[in-house]
């Protein structure tokens, strides 16, 4: 029975980590309708900076979390600035090339800053370990990831989609013409949810560096990730994002303790399954 | 104005040839050795861990050999990538002519290059390629410096089950390799007489953990075997290993020396400590010539990034050359000669004594078991006990 349960809490603990990865994906992909895939190494240069601020200049963990947000969160203004907002009225295929291609450029611009090697990444003592609650034997990381991850995603939900910004986004991404004719500032609310977006995604990448190591292909590697959870959540919203994540997590975990030999097999299947059942997600709307 | 074009042109070429031919005449024979390796990319640690050897071994041994100038040619291989691979080989057999070849890297890229390399009759060192039957069986003129997969996963069952760990998990990663080190593996345990506690297979993209660790768990064994490509899955199952309190539990953790590479241990972090794994090299193997290697490669090339095994699999394939064409000084390149002269050769490299195989090229070596410690503050891959003169089968 315990070890039913820790499976349990290790799956939601994973689908917390995947959500909180691709919630800043969720926010520019599904809300402002512009295909992202640099939010990847908007995540990459999160981790980055934690260990750069970490390390060179001694902030402690929890400190180094607002840097990162601010400091990607600004990072993604300038690239919005100077190169995505001329891309708003283009196609997908456009935007898929245009941001894959800065992916390959983030992974020479990261070997060259930082090295083609592994960081080391420091974890506070009291973020390591296990911690028994309730009879269980549960990684504190994990357990922290779980709040942190809720925490996100409680303020999101309220302040994007219940707040008068989160109706002003929705606003422009439907139609920037009438809105900007209403008298909305359509290129500062897209620049702000840009950032909002960005400093997202790098929280994302400096909350999971730990645990999925750090080095210039990070991208690459998780990208794919993020496009299942975005996709399978559904466009546009950030509960549906969460679900996904939760639902893939707890899924991803059990399926590799109960069925090892089918192991990372699961969350391709569900994935698929999904969306032949949803093709615009769980809680997407159709467009 | 055509004329005097043409009078131009014409006087061109005639003082280039000129100089040209006085070039040929007074310069001395060269050598030229191809080097492999992926330069770019993710993989492009490879590459320059291979040219920071490179550059230390000449600028220790000179430029010359044998009377002869050695050149470089380098060529980037982008990874595992067995079309530019072939592409590579047959640019710099063909046109660069080259007489020795350093890589390519990967298994891969070995197999596409081998007939090509054996047609050409072009010596070749394999210095980052660890499948069985890929040397002396595709080239006979290629000799391996890496290791072959069975050196490192054998030894350890016999480490295991001589110390009491009798019941042993065995989590490999789910591609060829890592099915030949799990059949390796369980072959050399049931020799020495221990039980296979359970096995797994995980995903070479596979970012969570825990539910393989709960299920090792479960089995209550008295060790844990892994076998993990170089990279995050390495860091990964260490550091979940750790996390989920597996390790607490009093199981010990073995592996191939590639979960505790060099390259990136420190990136492991304390999780790596007291990690048991067989390996071909180690910083700090204890001896006078490996002390000399460590100290002059980390003045020329820096701490990091920390000497891997790349980098001695290029040093001894170095050594070989310049020792081959010193062997051949005053005569013309003879690719047989070289190989003849390779093949069957023990010598003492910095990772300790090595033979070439006389029939095969393939290497025969020790095999160092290792603990992670920390000396002076840094993990290492401290050598406790080794098996001598290990086979390549």
């Amino acid at each position: 029975m315990s070890s039913i349960l820790t499976v349990l809490f290790n799956g939601v603990a994973y689908g917390f980590l995947l959500f909180i990865m691709s919630v800043g994906l969720s926010v520019t992909l599904g809300m402002m309708n512009f295909v992202n895939l640099a939010q990847a190494s908007f995540s990459m240069f999160g981790g980055y900076v934690k260990v750069t601020a970490m390390q060179s200049f001694g902030v402690p963990f929890l400190a180094s979390l607002p840097i990162v947000f601010i400091v990607i969160g600004a990072l993604s203004i300038v690239v919005e600035r100077l190169i995505f907002r001329h891309f708003y009225n283009t196609d997908d295929l456009t935007q898929v090339l245009l941001t894959i291609g800065l992916v390959f450029m983030s992974i020479a611009i990261a070997t060259y800053a930082w090295g083609g090697t592994y960081q080391r990444i420091d974890m506070p003592s009291w973020l390591t370990g296990q911690r028994d609650v309730l009879g269980l034997t549960l990684e504190t990381y994990r357990i922290f990831l779980i709040a942190i991850g809720a925490a996100m995603a409680i303020i999101l939900v309220l302040g994007l989609e219940r707040t008068q910004l989160g109706a002003m986004v929705r606003a422009c991404v439907d139609n920037r013409r009438v809105a900007g004719a209403c008298g909305l500032n359509t290129e500062l609310i897209f620049a702000l949810t840009f950032a909002i977006g960005g400093g997202l995604a790098g929280l994302g990448g400096a909350l999971s560096a730990n645990l999925l190591g750090l080095d210039p292909n990070f991208p690459l590697r998780y990208l794919v990730y993020l496009l299942i959870i975005v996709s399978v959540g559904g466009m546009g919203t950030i509960s549906g994002t969460l679900i996904a994540g939760l639902a893939l997590g707890i899924a991803d975990v059990m399926g590799k303790y109960y069925f090892p030999q089918f192991g990372g097999f699961v969350i391709y299947v569900l994935t698929v399954a999904c969306m032949l059942w949803r093709p615009h997600g769980l809680l997407g709307r159709q467009t | 104005m055509k004329i005097a074009m043409k009078i131009a042109a014409s006087l061109l070429v005639a003082t280039s040839a000129a100089v040209l031919s006085g070039f040929g005449a007074s310069a001395q024979e060269t050598v030229k050795i191809g080097i492999l390796q992926s330069y770019s990319g993710i993989t492009s640690l490879g590459g320059q861990q291979t040219d920071s050897t490179v550059k230390l071994f000449m600028q220790k041994y000179g430029d010359t050999a044998g009377g002869k100038k050695i050149e470089l040619v380098r060529r980037d291989t982008t990874g595992p990538n067995p079309e530019v691979a072939k592409r590579l080989v047959q640019e710099v057999v063909t046109r660069e002519k080259v007489q020795v070849l350093i890589g390519p890297d990967y298994t891969p890229n070995t197999l596409a290059a081998a007939p090509i390399l054996m047609e050409a009759k072009v010596p070749s060192f394999v210095t980052g390629a660890a499948t069985t039957g890929i040397v002396g069986e595709k080239s006979k003129y290629s000799t391996r410096t890496f290791f072959a997969v069975p050196q490192l996963c054998k030894p350890l069952a016999a480490y295991a089950v001589k110390n009491g760990w009798k019941r042993v998990f065995v989590a490999v990663a789910d591609f060829a390799p890592g099915h030949d080190c799990e059949k390796y593996f369980i072959e050399a345990l049931k020799d020495a007489s221990g039980t296979l506690a359970g096995n797994l297979r995980i995903p070479v993209a596979n970012p969570e953990f825990s539910g393989y660790m709960q299920r090792i768990r479960d089995a209550k064994a008295d060790a844990l075997f892994i076998f993990m490509p170089i990279g995050e899955l390495s860091i990964g199952i260490l550091r979940a290993v750790n996390d989920s309190g597996l390790k607490a539990s009093g199981i010990k953790i073995m592996g191939t020396g590639d979960i505790t590479d060099e390259t990136y241990i420190d990136a492991v972090g304390d999780a790596a400590l007291g990690t048991i794994t067989t390996g071909i090299y180690s910083t700090q193997h204890d001896s006078a010539l490996n002390k000399e290697f460590v100290k002059d490669y980390v003045a020329l090339n820096g701490a990091k990034p920390r000497i891997g095994w790349g980098a001695i699999a290029t040093w001894d394939a170095m050594r070989m050359t310049y020792d081959a064409l010193n062997a051949q000084a005053g005569a013309k390149f003879d690719p047989d000669k070289f190989a003849a002269f390779i093949h069957g050769r023990t010598f003492e490299s910095p990772r300790g004594p090595i033979t070439i195989d006389k029939a095969n090229g393939d290497i025969v070596q020790n095999i160092y078991i290792r603990r992670v410690d920390k000396v002076n503050g840094v993990l290492q891959n401290v050598e406790i006990e080794s098996f001598k003169d290990v086979g390549f089968k």
